[in-house]
């Protein structure tokens, strides 16, 4: 057979076969999450989670004679999981839009995302405790076993079939909701529910369908997937932050978009195996960077005009919690004393995070918008830091120097493309963004992959301070942490942060105003991501090692995590946060894989019941306090100014 | 053809937007005579929001051209069309609400120093802007409120905020969405009194539904009907064009 520009020719179809499965899964997911997000308007990032929930759902079934042996079930195999599962699943879903998802409808689409972030914290975390991170095996339904030669490839049937189903429920879906009369009542009960309801549907038990319909639809994928990859706990982690990237790809609101995107860049990554195999893992989100500098609005989505940035600040301008020229000698003294109460590594993890959360804190907070890709400024800042201390052998200030320098960069690049975009969409574009770096980093060479760059020495700041030393290495991260400080609190009280508060309040008028919104965005952005650089340099060298969680998305999650807890757009929230955080991660240390699962349950108990954070709560009550006293007094005054008008 | 030079400040030609199909605006000819108060009104749906967003360039339209000043801005940027003088108002009243009522015309005041973006500096430089803050305030009757957060004001005065903010711009037109719309009786004529007051020396486009407020203001009216222009002329005209008459009582009934 004749080779095709010196691929074999079995080669290049056997990777295209692969990637057109992959693609099949890419579609049936991100219907899932485009329907979720069109109808319900959550970014469902629990979607990877219910996955594999339907994977584990299949083998369950087939294994139900040892898992309860007492019982006396039979197995059940593989097309009775096809049925049963994604019922259940999807069951398990409308419990799950019944008991949390309704909770944050009504509030800003950050929410949803940051309780789904939790949820699938909690499911794969528990399913870790459980199983562990190896796999399990499904084999190949009986049925589908064998395959045929085509001559040019050997087809096995299960493949064939997973394509052939995909494209069939992908384009049932479709019909289902962009065709029929029930899509149309779902699609109007969307945009206006109080109509709907006024037509005598029930709303919420459609919203709740909804859900479990697109759940439903995750778990009926994971059943298609078992007998290709292995089951595990991690399978859907990975996937999901794809689909997003593919549902941004695809285009706001389409669903067509999202199933045909889903194949073809199934087929694109393939195909990229083929050709150039280090690429393959970050060509879906190279794609997504040019489709949203060509096309921001994805290639089968509808022309944006939203100009909205979020505003999730529970900060009061007036309140003493936010005066930072007395906070900054009050955390000043209280560095000096930490170290001699705690031990100076732990109070290093926390000043270290702190800066990274206050960093943070300045996108999420004080301009409104949700990034999830943090950590790859952060740990772009570690690698490049730990590499020139370790290989190049330069002083400490110079590796943190050129590590800031490098995490700038990638924030400018990054802001740059994201900013196009707000709400939701921000939040997957930073993330998938952010997996570039990361797949970047695990198959660079001078990365070390999964080992990172250990041993990263210390060094002597400006060949005088002995960095060796932990106690000079402390009060140097303390002084970098309280510059860090005072830089924010100045960034947040200069004309420049009065725009941006102005642009956070209410965007569309700042814009009226002659103010180009998006350049303030971008500069914030990119403040942002150098201070997360300067976290993340001192931290390799505090711990003298950059490794690969630190460019991992669960980083970025942290940083949420801190900055929510704390309170989100306050000045010593993320202060506070990190200290929570970084507590409750080494008093959880000792429940080993629990951690993960108490972290997700943090994070939803955060976004259902305490969304001001700590300090934002704090801020609240004493704000409260005040008014009624002034009520107290006032009251006679206020009555006649009333009359008055 | 009048070939008689008129002074105009915009001029749209054949201004159109689609929407996935639907025409919100047709084929739009405007034109807005310099220091005029010109309203554009119309039966619910007839496009006037469209047309204000095409204008300032909020929307980009399908089709036609947009001069400001003789200068094409049919593909500026909209925060460029408000530097260059054309500063819009909006349907719900745009404050910034969590801000207090000096910070929010100051917001407006502030861009002209040039130190939007200088991040480094403190706030406390801002305070050369205070004179100009309170006599901003003074001539709309907010000196009093100004140390209130701007969510704090009753709903009337919030238009009146957002009228001192924009004329903080110093702008060579202004257009409102709406200025009186949700205002008690009293609020009406304050506003309308203000509008008359800032229009010396300006150009102001105004959507109006309140027909009192567009008699008694406005230089020039426009009609729009289903995204097409109905009729243009003073109020006398207007008001007995048959055709207007049918849009208003054969469409909606929420005048």
């Amino acid at each position: 057979m004749m080779e095709l520009i010196g691929v074999p020719p079995a080669l290049l179809m056997g990777q295209l076969l692969i990637g057109l499965i992959n693609g099949s899964f890419y579609a049936m997911l991100s219907l899932g999450v485009a329907i979720i997000f069109g109808m319900l308007r959550i970014g469902n990032f629990v979607h990877g989670a219910q996955y594999m929930m339907g994977a584990f759902g299949a083998w369950y079934l087939v294994n139900l004679p040892d898992l309860f042996p007492s019982l006396g079930l039979p197995s059940l195999g593989y097309f009775w999981a096809l049925i049963l599962v994604p019922l259940a699943v999807g069951a398990i879903g409308a419990l799950m839009e019944w008991i949390f998802i309704r909770r944050v409808y009504h509030l800003e689409h950050a929410y949803g995302l940051l309780l789904t972030v939790g949820l699938a914290m909690v499911i794969e975390g528990l399913f870790n405790v459980r199983y562990g991170a190896a796999g399990q095996q499904y084999g190949v339904p009986e049925f589908f076993k064998g395959g045929t030669n085509l001559g040019f490839m050997f087809l096995p049937y299960y493949r064939a079939w997973v394509i052939v189903v995909a494209i069939a429920v992908c384009f049932g879906t479709w019909f289902l909701i962009e065709r029929t009369k029930l899509g149309a009542y779902l699609r109007a009960a969307t945009e206006n529910p109080d109509l709907v309801r006024a037509f005598g549907i029930n709303v919420p038990r459609m919203l709740m369908l909804t859900y479990a319909f697109g759940v439903g639809l995750a778990g009926f994928a994971g059943v298609m997937a078992a007998p290709i990859y292995q089951v595990g706990p991690q399978m859907g982690q990975n996937i999901i932050i794809i689909i997003f990237a593919v549902v941004v790809i695809g285009g706001i609101g389409s669903i067509f978009g999202a199933i045909i995107s889903g194949l073809m860049l199934g087929v694109i990554e393939g195909l990229t195996k083929v050709f150039w195999p280090e690429a393959s893992s970050t060509v879906i989100f190279v794609i997504m960077a040019i489709v949203l500098v060509f096309r921001p609005a994805g290639l089968f989505g509808k022309e944006t005009t939203a100009h909205a940035v979020t505003d999730l600040s529970s900060g009061r301008s007036g309140s003493f919690l936010e005066n930072g020229r007395i906070w900054f000698f009050i955390l000043a003294a209280i560095g000096v004393v930490l170290p001699f109460t705690v031990y100076p590594i732990f109070a290093m993890k926390i000043l270290c995070l702190a800066l990274f959360a206050l960093a943070y804190n300045l996108v999420f907070g004080y301009v409104g918008l949700l990034a999830f890709g943090h950590a790859a400024f952060y740990g772009t800042s570690a690698y490049v830091t730990a590499h020139a201390a370790a290989v190049w052998g330069l002083p400490p200030e110079l590796c943190l120097l050129l590590g800031v320098v490098a995490a700038t960069a990638i924030g400018a690049l990054f802001g740059a493309l994201a900013i196009r975009r707000q709400g939701l969409y921000f939040a997957m574009i930073t993330l998938a963004l952010a997996q570039i770096v990361y797949f970047y980093v695990i198959q660079a060479p001078w990365t070390h992959g999964e080992d990172g760059i250990q041993n990263v020495p210390r060094g002597m700041l400006f060949g005088l301070i002995d960095l060796r030393n932990s106690m000079n290495m402390y009060f140097v991260t303390l002084v970098v942490f309280l510059a860090g400080f005072a830089f924010v609190y100045r960034i947040i009280n200069s004309p420049f942060g009065q725009t941006l508060k102005s642009v956070r309040e209410n965007e569309p008028r700042a814009i009226s105003l002659g103010y180009s919104t998006n350049q303030f965005k971008l500069i914030a952005f990119t403040l942002s991501a150098m201070l997360s650089g300067v976290a993340g340099g001192v931290k390799a060298i505090v711990f003298q090692i950059a490794s690969i969680s630190d460019v991992f998305f669960m980083t970025s999650a942290d940083a949420l995590l801190m900055t929510l807890i704390g309170g989100v757009g306050t000045l010593l929230g993320p202060v506070v946060g990190a200290a929570i955080v970084v507590t409750l991660q080494n008093k959880l240390a000792y429940f080993g894989a629990w951690v993960v699962v108490m972290q997700g349950a943090i994070f939803v108990l955060c976004v259902l019941f305490l969304r001001k954070g700590v300090v934002g709560t704090l801020q609240e009550f004493l704000a409260n306090r005040e008014a009624r006293k002034r009520v107290a007094t006032e009251a006679p005054a206020k009555a006649e100014t009333k009359v008055a008008q | 053809m009048n070939t008689v030079p008129e002074d105009y400040i915009i001029e749209a030609q054949g201004l159109s937007k689609h929407f996935h199909g639907f025409a919100a605006v047709q084929d739009v000819n405007l034109k807005i005579r310099r220091h005029s108060i010109h309203a554009l009104i119309g039966p619910n749906g007839a496009g006037k929001t469209t047309v204000f967003n095409l204008l300032t360039k909020f929307l980009q339209p399908t089709a036609g051209t947009i001069r400001f000043n003789g200068r094409d801005i049919t593909n500026v940027k909209p925060a460029e069309i408000a530097r260059q003088g054309l500063v819009r108002s909006f349907q719900i009243s745009a404050v910034f609400p969590r801000m207090t009522v000096r910070e929010n015309v100051r917001i407006a005041l502030q861009r002209k120093l040039g130190t939007a973006y200088h991040f480094w500096k403190s706030v406390s430089t801002l305070s050369v802007l205070d004179d100009r803050v309170d006599e901003l305030l003074d001539s709309v009757g907010l000196r009093s409120f100004a140390d209130y957060s701007a969510a704090e004001l009753p709903y009337g005065r919030k238009r009146v905020l957002e009228l001192a903010t924009t004329l903080a711009l110093e702008p060579e037109m202004l257009l409102l969405d709406e200025p009186t719309s949700g205002l008690g009786h009293e609020d009406v004529d304050r506003v309308a009194a203000l509008i008359r007051k800032v229009s010396a020396n300006r150009t102001v486009l105004m959507v109006e539904h309140n027909l009192s407020v567009v008699s008694s203001l406005s230089d020039r009216i426009t009609v729009l009907a289903a995204g097409r222009i109905l009729a243009e002329g003073n109020y006398e005209t207007v008001s007995r064009d048959p055709r207007v008459i049918e849009a208003y009582i054969g469409g909606t009934d929420d005048e």
